[in-house]
């Protein structure tokens, strides 16, 4: 007992020598906060394998204006006050140039609330909850209103409608007000796309290819789960598919069994799922032994692109079409390299959440090169007029819609082919054709 | 005399607390005092109940949630201010604390420790499906109404410092003395006469009204939660419990103790010392050093958890409760021999 | 009507797997009084032996029970001997201190397995993971109907031990009344961290009869702790019979709940089950099968 305190003592003895201590040289200081830990440590794991990468890269060829940069990396276990604690201590105490990272939508959201108090530039790289770009969000009215223009989406009498509606537009004048107080702080940027737009490539393949009726709908319980579900149902209806069922369910159910049994009686067209890589592996195990056959099987992103997807799933995965964001085969210099060399150097496959933190450094390392000085104001300054190539496709922080500061990339759709995923549309970056139509009970056999 | 002593450190310490922002310009230092004078007022409230009175609770997240639910929602369905929650979020969480009591208290021990872990389990799924109305996962954000910390870090310690005055007041009334004899034997109290539903109910009630506001100046001051964050059983209603336990069941400044502990020793973890130890690292250059912060930012939950095993099997009356044990421990007290 | 047999026959093959779990909670709670909050990383730690065999040396699921139980045995024996019973004789003021305690344990082995295994998912597929044979129209589970015959097999055994064997009587007369055990010539602490090691073996068991079917990752022992003190509560503390109707009961309400309330029920409709029967029916199904 007396050991360890003596030995205590004496680190502690050692860290506030340390702390008085001022540095030798002074590399450029960012933080990064991914989860490291918790249930979404998996995604964050590849993330920081790709920073780190890019940063060796990057300090390898002298860093920025001949200093390095020096990644802080912080872990937000998965949980969004832990986050929200990471970044307060990125900014205070490690005084860093600008902060990055951001996986889940939630801890996200924690953060961007700091970022705008704080008027600090946040480089979001996954972070997908469309309105984190959205700077009324960050405004009381502005939520009000949106939840007024749903309520009057879904109210039926006439004459309630028109109130809902002249209270909404009210509230929607008053947000633009009070957001036009929030613009100045805001420095938020965003390399993913929202998640509202991760299906909007799936869009086309139905129209074109597919031609579904009748669909249903299953999405874990999550910002980022509900969220795409909802875009989903949206633009559904809007192509005239009917929604025969939507389900939610928790991170960490055993037995989809029941509620597949439900899709099978139903019948749909297409089975639409917005899972994370475990869910998403068990749907499909489970859909195959229930021998349901739907047109298509559709992942929405996330798990669905994952290697180990395939690995947990193995032939209840093949023909299965996802959303995704990024290819290692799309035509964007260095998209090929990295996925080789990430492989090589981790011995472990990669995708697209990988790709977009790899980027990310690239286009932070690009700001802080172009910034007339390390202040807050010069970086998002520098980081607003970032327009250059990536491995992830091109950035560029637009403000369009309702979004600012968001970068506009595309969507893909893949497909499992032959334990491979290939990408099968657009047409235009196409690896393969489609397989179309599937007989999903003889494909298992 | 000793009383005037006791009253002379108090209000020493109070002072300090109260001095600290004026001197410490750190907001990070402040942001992690905030939590943890939050955590005073949740750990003493969870003592009140179960420390005093013998009712062992596993969901304080009910309260909790409720409490920060009330203030978020204030704000996105009708635009009143979140700090209206600190009045109405003690309410609602009282207002749902009323009926689960009432209902609840006939069982005892084991079975009333489960039947709050089932409340809180039960209102973190009605927080996550009644997404018209709690926005489900996507969770509420508001903003903060102040950017600096010193607001927050006032209304926190005068949270903090009106719990402890709550129970001790409490404690010395002839409240305090039901509320004991329930814990020490409900029936014997019962058979001299003591209602003790009333006064179960009455603990109950003081401890989610306490829990309830601490709830409400979450969600001002994080300005964002989510079922998962507020409802949430491991971070919340254990962590209230271990806050207890650390610091001392059934001492009135145990809760307080424990939770500074908890907390500062959380983040140290997370962040090797603070991120000292790395710093030490990169400035002396000893490899050791460096490698040692990896693997303890790496292991961080590890190394807290075994501090909690530890702390429950060396001092199970908590810090506060085995002060004397531990003051012999580390030889700081010449009176009787080290373990 | 087949969505409603299928809905059966996935709540019992469930439910079965559920029983194994709460048997071995009941158990200790039986005979200790006290909730295990670590009950769900036991069965954790028991899935990465058997990821570890599987991935690393090719055994078989099914035969790496044969490792898996015996090694969580000891596991339980030396956390109930090391860390539990100590605090027995401590002088605190609440009882809790225990369930504390299990915590604790918990936290500590799931954060030893993210340190070695880190936080990917592992998962185990055998051959047969996906195998299903069909019955009408209604789809069985090769793997999860296996999983329920060894359910069976080993609460017979258990229930063998229990009314048969010098040992099982004491385990039981120790639920029953510990003082009058006591008294008996009962050594109770040698009882306690033999209940210990035999709950946290059947747990053991029912996480390697889980991994062929579901995967894995540190934090997957939270979920099915909370599942387990349900079982209990359901059954009754310390009734081996009672878990079994519990571990069913909540199998089958979880899966019509699914199917006829929607999926994000699932849980909810568990836990309102639970309270009803907490403040209904204290005691659980043991107040009627008296066993």
């Amino acid at each position: 007992m007396r050991k360890t305190v003596a030995t205590l003592s004496f680190a502690f003895a050692l860290a506030l020598m340390a702390s008085s201590a001022a540095y030798a040289a002074d590399p450029i200081k960012i933080g990064v906060v991914l989860p490291l830990t918790g249930t979404e440590a998996n995604f964050g794991e590849i993330e920081k394998l790709s920073f780190e990468m890019a940063l060796e890269e990057i300090n390898a060829k002298g860093g920025v204006k001949g200093s390095p940069i020096n990644v802080i990396f912080e872990d937000d276990s998965s949980k969004p006050d832990v986050g929200r604690s990471a970044i307060e201590k990125l900014i205070r105490q490690d005084g860093v140039a600008l902060v990055g990272g951001g996986y889940s939508s939630s801890v996200t959201a924690a953060m961007a609330g700091v970022a705008v108090n704080n008027a600090f530039p946040l480089v979001i790289n996954t972070g997908s909850a469309d309105n984190i770009t959205e700077p009324w969000t960050y405004t009381v009215s502005g939520q009000m209103a949106a939840k007024k223009k749903k309520a009057m989406s879904e109210e039926t009498d006439a004459a309630k409608k028109e109130a809902l509606k002249k209270e909404a537009d009210e509230l929607a004048a008053k947000a633009e007000q009070e957001a036009a107080t929030i613009m100045p702080r805001y420095a938020i940027f965003r390399i993913n796309p929202p998640a509202s737009e991760y299906a909007s490539g799936i869009e086309s393949l139905l129209t074109d290819v597919i031609k579904p009726k009748t669909a249903a709908l299953l999405h874990e319980n999550s910002a980022f789960g509900t969220s795409s579900a909802a875009d989903v149902e949206k633009r559904l209806t809007k192509l005239g598919v009917k929604i025969l069922i939507k389900e939610s369910y928790d991170k960490a159910s055993i037995d989809f069994k029941p509620v597949l049994s439900k899709v099978k009686e139903a019948n749909p067209d297409i089975v639409y799922m917005v899972s994370y890589v475990n869910d998403a592996a068990l749907l499909m195990n489970q859909s195959m032994e229930l021998r349901l056959n739907p047109k298509m099987f559709i992942g929405g992103g996330a798990g669905f692109t994952m290697p180990e997807f395939q690995k947990n799933a193995g032939k209840a995965s093949e023909k299965v079409v996802s959303a995704t964001l990024w290819h290692q085969t799309l035509k964007y210099p260095g998209a090929k390299e990295y996925y080789d060399k990430f492989l090589k150097k981790y011995n472990r496959d990669t995708e697209y959440h990988g790709a977009e933190a790899y980027a990310a450094m690239y286009v932070i390392a690009d700001a802080l090169k172009r910034a007339k000085s390390l202040s807050k104001e010069d970086i998002a300054k520098a980081l607003s007029e970032t327009d250059m190539m990536t491995v992830f496709g091109p950035v560029k922080f637009a403000t369009y819609g309702k979004k600012a500061n968001q970068n506009k990339g595309e969507a893909y759709v893949v497909q499992w082919i032959k334990g491979e995923q290939e990408i099968v549309w657009p047409k235009k970056y196409a690896t393969t054709d489609v397989v179309f139509p599937v007989d999903w009970i003889k494909e298992r056999q | 005399m000793t009383v005037n002593r006791g009253i002379v450190a108090q209000i020493a310490v109070l002072a300090a607390l109260a001095v600290i922002p004026l001197v410490v310009h750190n907001d990070y230092y402040l942001h992690l005092l905030i939590l943890a004078l939050m955590w005073v007022v949740i750990g003493s409230a969870w003592n009140l109940l179960a420390g005093y009175t013998g009712q062992v609770s596993f969901g304080d997240a009910a309260f909790f949630g409720t409490g920060a639910y009330t203030a978020g929602l204030l704000v996105i369905h009708w635009g009143w201010s979140a700090w209206w929650g600190l009045f109405f979020g003690g309410i609602m969480a009282v207002v749902i604390a009323f009926p689960f009591g009432w209902i609840c208290f006939r069982l005892r021990g084991a079975y009333f420790a489960l039947a709050t872990l089932a409340l809180n389990e039960v209102l973190r799924h009605v927080a996550t499906i009644w997404e018209s109305f709690t926005q489900g996962m996507v969770g509420i954000m508001i903003m903060q109404s102040y950017i600096s910390k010193l607001p927050y870090y006032y209304i926190a310690l005068a949270l903090a410092a009106l719990s402890i005055i709550i129970i001790r007041l409490v404690m010395r009334s002839r409240l305090g003395y039901y509320f004991l004899s329930i814990r020490e034997d409900q029936d014997a109290a019962e058979s001299l006469g003591v209602n003790t539903h009333f006064y179960k109910m009455l603990s109950l009630v003081i401890a989610a009204w306490l829990t309830g506001v601490a709830g409400a100046l979450y969600m001002n001051y994080m300005g964002f939660i989510d079922p998962h964050v507020v409802f949430s059983l491991h971070d919340i209603s254990i962590m209230a419990i271990l806050v207890g336990i650390v610091g001392g069941v059934g001492t009135t400044y145990g809760p307080a103790v424990g939770a500074f502990i908890m907390v500062l020793v959380q983040e140290m973890f997370r962040t090797a010392g603070f991120g000292y130890i790395k710093a030490a690292a990169k400035f002396t250059d000893v490899q050791f050093l460096i490698s040692a912060s990896e693997q303890l930012t790496k292991g961080h939950a590890l190394g807290f958890g075994i501090l909690v095993v530890l702390v429950i099997r060396y001092m199970p009356n908590g810090v506060v409760g085995d002060w004397g044990k531990l003051m012999i421990a580390l030889r700081l007290q010449k009176t009787g021999r080290a373990k | 009507m087949d969505l409603f047999l299928q809905t059966l026959v996935s709540g019992l093959l469930k439910g079965g797997l559920y029983a194994v779990i709460g048997i071995g909670m009941t158990l200790i709670m039986g005979v200790m009084g006290i909730i295990n909050l670590a009950h769900g990383q036991m069965m954790m730690v028991s899935m990465y032996i058997t990821y570890s065999l599987f991935a690393y040396a090719g055994v078989d699921p099914y035969v790496s029970l044969l490792v898996s139980v015996p090694a969580i045995f000891t596991l339980g024996l030396f956390i109930q001997q090391r860390l539990l019973n100590p605090l027995l004789r401590a002088e605190t003021i609440l009882p809790e201190n225990q369930v504390l305690m299990t915590v604790g344990v918990g936290m500590v082995l799931t954060e030893i397995m993210r340190f070695i295994f880190t936080s990917d998912y592992k998962s185990v597929r055998t051959s047969y993971s996906s195998s299903t044979f069909f019955v009408g129209n209604i789809s069985f589970s090769v793997p999860l109907t296996i999983d329920f015959l060894i359910a069976i097999l080993m609460t017979a055994a258990l229930f063998l031990f229990l009314i048969k064997t010098d040992l099982g009587r004491s385990v039981r007369a120790t639920a029953q009344d510990k003082e009058a055990a006591v008294l008996m010539g009962v050594d109770s602490e040698r009882i306690t961290y033999i209940t210990f090691g035999i709950g946290s073996a059947l747990v053991a068991a029912a996480g390697t009869l889980l991994i062929p079917v579901f995967y894995l990752y540190p934090d997957i022992g939270g979920p099915f702790t909370r599942k387990a003190f349900v079982i209990c509560i359901l059954g009754g503390l310390g009734s081996a019979v009672g878990a079994i109707f519990g571990g069913v009961t909540l199998g089958l309400a979880e899966a019509f709940g699914a199917t006829y309330a929607g999926m994000e029920f699932e849980d909810i409709i568990g836990l309102v089950i639970f309270l009803l029967v907490l403040l209904f029916l204290p005691g659980g199904f043991k107040r009627i099968t008296k066993v």
